[in-house]
């Protein structure tokens, strides 16, 4: 006796209701076919949704990790001092702090030439990578470049350039950074701090371990600086992430509405398939009545045909989902295995869930009106 | 002798819109373990009503009912229903399989929904009884009138019943096939003390009733 056959002794009703659709093919499959259409709307749309936000935060990058310390304008404070740097430096416990200062400079090398930011930084290696070439751990001479400004003056790591004047040995070129960041390196020239005009800094850039750290730091510094008048303004690109982050939760959420409309309709035909075949099926409810059949069994058995549908619907839906899944997330991500993270399973589980749901609910009707006809009205033809 | 099933003083009134049927008048009717009763009488006398009552799948406007010198008039529809499944095996006319079960589910159908662990074992003797022993898994329409007929008695006696209630059992049938579902009436009545009680038309059954009761206008002549 097989697995199935041992289920359907225990749980007749399954049995019953198995043979049941079975009677009509064609109708069960259409009834499956909307509950199918439904989860793979619901599931697909959840999993797009995903995708579109791990594009977007691959985007992003880590810069949640990052914030930006600037001097408050509005007080009157033009730069950071080197006293607001070592408070800063003590309030953050968990990162990397980089003084910077800015300006726009003439970089040329032979006879190509253009005007560029130029950030003097003293730890750039907290910031950026290299490309080519290597980054010396205290930046005292010499400057890195960033990768646009290197395509533009066709510039390799051990070319001079030449900025405003003075000439500068090329320690490397810096990889070119995909996403949003504060001090954008890509078409910047970096060169020692002491090189750049000024005593101050023009901001103060905090990359901690994790978005987390970055919190703390922010929170940190401000008690530090901001205690007697607000000396610092703190920019946290986290508060963009989070922004974002919501936005995407609500384009799901959208998204999953949408497709949740498309099981109400399966819903729908389901009431309308199992009102019908209960109609068709009366006499032989009475029969099973009269025999001694209770109620109860009578709805547990119209209740497991709707819900037979259910996972029928449910199971195909979610094969074709994830098949679905992975067709997308290689097309957009190149990456077809970012199907598979606990996101999209959640709402796989939730599109079947809602699919079965929505089977077992819509059989509910049907089993009631069934189960409370009298026996005897059934039986008479 | 205790009777196994007993109406006293029964009314069956069908409100119609304004017009009053009475179905049942007044009817007073009992039989004994063994017994084979048949109920005659002419269309819309009230036959099939009486075996409704009789069989808790209906209950009377007036009078009493009892199931096993129980009263069973006013039981709520779970207990009428465990009582049809203890003491009532029903024969229809039309049969009332269930197309999408072969023969040996069907015979099982009413222990189906309870643990029964032997069912499957006494549905196939009870259909190799009744002569269909090389046919338990056709369904329904791979059978003949006479041994969908078959079936169906071999359904009804699955709970070991007390009492069969057959309405018009030879009604579809012709008469040779007619005669031997009676003869089986016969045979499970004398060998299982069971009380047998069908309405009909077919004269044939007066040879193997030991009564006969004749309804006219929902009254007992
Ligand atoms: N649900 C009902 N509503 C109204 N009237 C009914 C109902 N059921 C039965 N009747 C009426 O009760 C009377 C008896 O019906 P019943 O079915 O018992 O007759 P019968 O003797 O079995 O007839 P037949 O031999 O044709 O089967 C008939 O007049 C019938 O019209
Ligand atoms: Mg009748």
């Amino acid at each position: 006796m097989s697995v199935l056959d041992d289920l359907f002794r225990r749980v007749p009703a399954l049995l019953m209701a198995r043979r049941n659709l079975s009677r009509n093919r064609i109708r069960s499959g259409l009834a499956v076919l909307g509950i199918i259409i439904g989860v793979l709307a619901i599931a697909s749309l959840g999993m797009f949704g995903t995708t579109l936000r791990t594009g977007a935060s691959q985007q992003l990058g880590d810069i949640g990790n990052e914030i930006s310390v600037s001097p408050n304008f509005q007080e009157g404070i033009e730069e950071l001092t080197e006293r607001d740097v070592d408070e800063i430096r003590r309030a953050v416990t968990d990162g990397a702090v980089v003084p910077v200062r800015s300006e726009s400079k003439l970089v040329s090398r032979g006879d190509r030439q253009t005007v560029t930011t130029v950030y003097g930084m003293e730890d750039p290696g907290a910031l950026y990578e290299a490309e080519e070439g290597r980054i010396p751990d205290r930046l005292r001479q010499g400057a890195l470049v960033g990768s646009g400004t290197a395509g533009l003056l066709d510039i390799e790591p051990g070319n001079t350039i030449s900025v405003d004047g003075r000439t500068y040995r090329v320690s490397a070129v810096l990889a070119e950074q995909g996403g949003i960041s504060l001090v954008s390196p890509n078409n910047a020239v970096i060169v020692p701090v002491e090189d750049v005009n000024g005593t101050g800094y023009s901001q103060v850039v905090v990359s901690a371990d994790s978005g987390q750290a970055a919190n703390e730091s922010a929170v940190a510094i401000r008690e530090a600086l901001n205690e007697r008048e607000e000396r610092v303004s703190v920019f946290e690109l986290q508060s963009i992430t989070a922004g974002i982050n919501e936005f995407f939760g609500i384009l799901n959420a959208f998204l999953i509405g949408i497709g949740s409309i498309s099981l109400v309709v399966a819903g729908v035909s389901i009431l309308n398939v199992m009102l019908m075949s209960t109609i068709e099926r009366r006499q032989e409810i009475g029969v099973l009545r009269a025999v001694g059949v209770q109620r109860g069994d009578v709805i547990r058995m119209i209740l497991a045909e709707a819900g037979l549908l259910g996972v029928a619907g449910g199971v195909i839906g979610a094969i074709l989902a994830v098949g679905a899944g992975v067709a997308l997330n290689a097309f957009v991500l190149n990456d077809p295995l970012a199907t598979f993270q606990v996101a999209n399973l959640l709402y796989i589980v939730l599109a079947v869930g809602f699919g079965v749901g929505t089977s077992v609910l819509s059989g509910l009707y049907p089993a009631w009106k069934a189960a409370n006809e009298r026996p005897v009205e059934a039986l008479r033809k | 002798m205790n009777h196994i099933i007993e109406l006293q003083r029964v009314w069956k009134r069908y409100d119609t819109g304004g017009e009053v049927v009475e179905a049942l008048r007044d009817v007073d009717f009992h039989a004994d373990p063994g017994e084979f009763v048949a109920v005659m009488g002419p269309s819309g006398s009230g036959k099939s009503t009486m075996l409704n009552v009789l069989g808790l799948l209906d209950t009377p406007t007036e009078g009493t009912v009892y199931l096993d010198g129980q009263d069973v008039t006013d039981l709520s529809d779970r207990e009428m229903t465990v009582h049809r499944k203890r003491f009532i095996g029903f024969i229809f006319q039309s049969f009332h399989l269930i197309p999408t079960l072969s023969a040996l589910e069907n015979v099982e159908m009413p222990t189906l929904f309870g643990d029964d662990p032997t069912a499957r074992d006494r549905a196939t003797r009870l259909l190799e009884r009744v002569g269909l022993g090389e046919r338990l898994d056709h369904r329904p329409d791979q059978l003949s009138g006479g041994q969908k007929q078959r079936v169906a008695i071999a359904r009804a006696l699955i709970n070991e019943p007390r009492i069969l209630l057959a309405d018009e059992p030879t009604g579809n049938l012709d008469r040779k096939t007619g005669r031997s579902v009676l003869d089986l009436f016969d045979e499970i009545r004398r060998e299982d003390d069971v009380a047998v009680i069908a309405v009909t038309h077919d004269p044939q059954l007066g040879d193997y009733a030991d009564r006969t009761v004749e309804l006219i206008d929902g009254r007992i002549q």
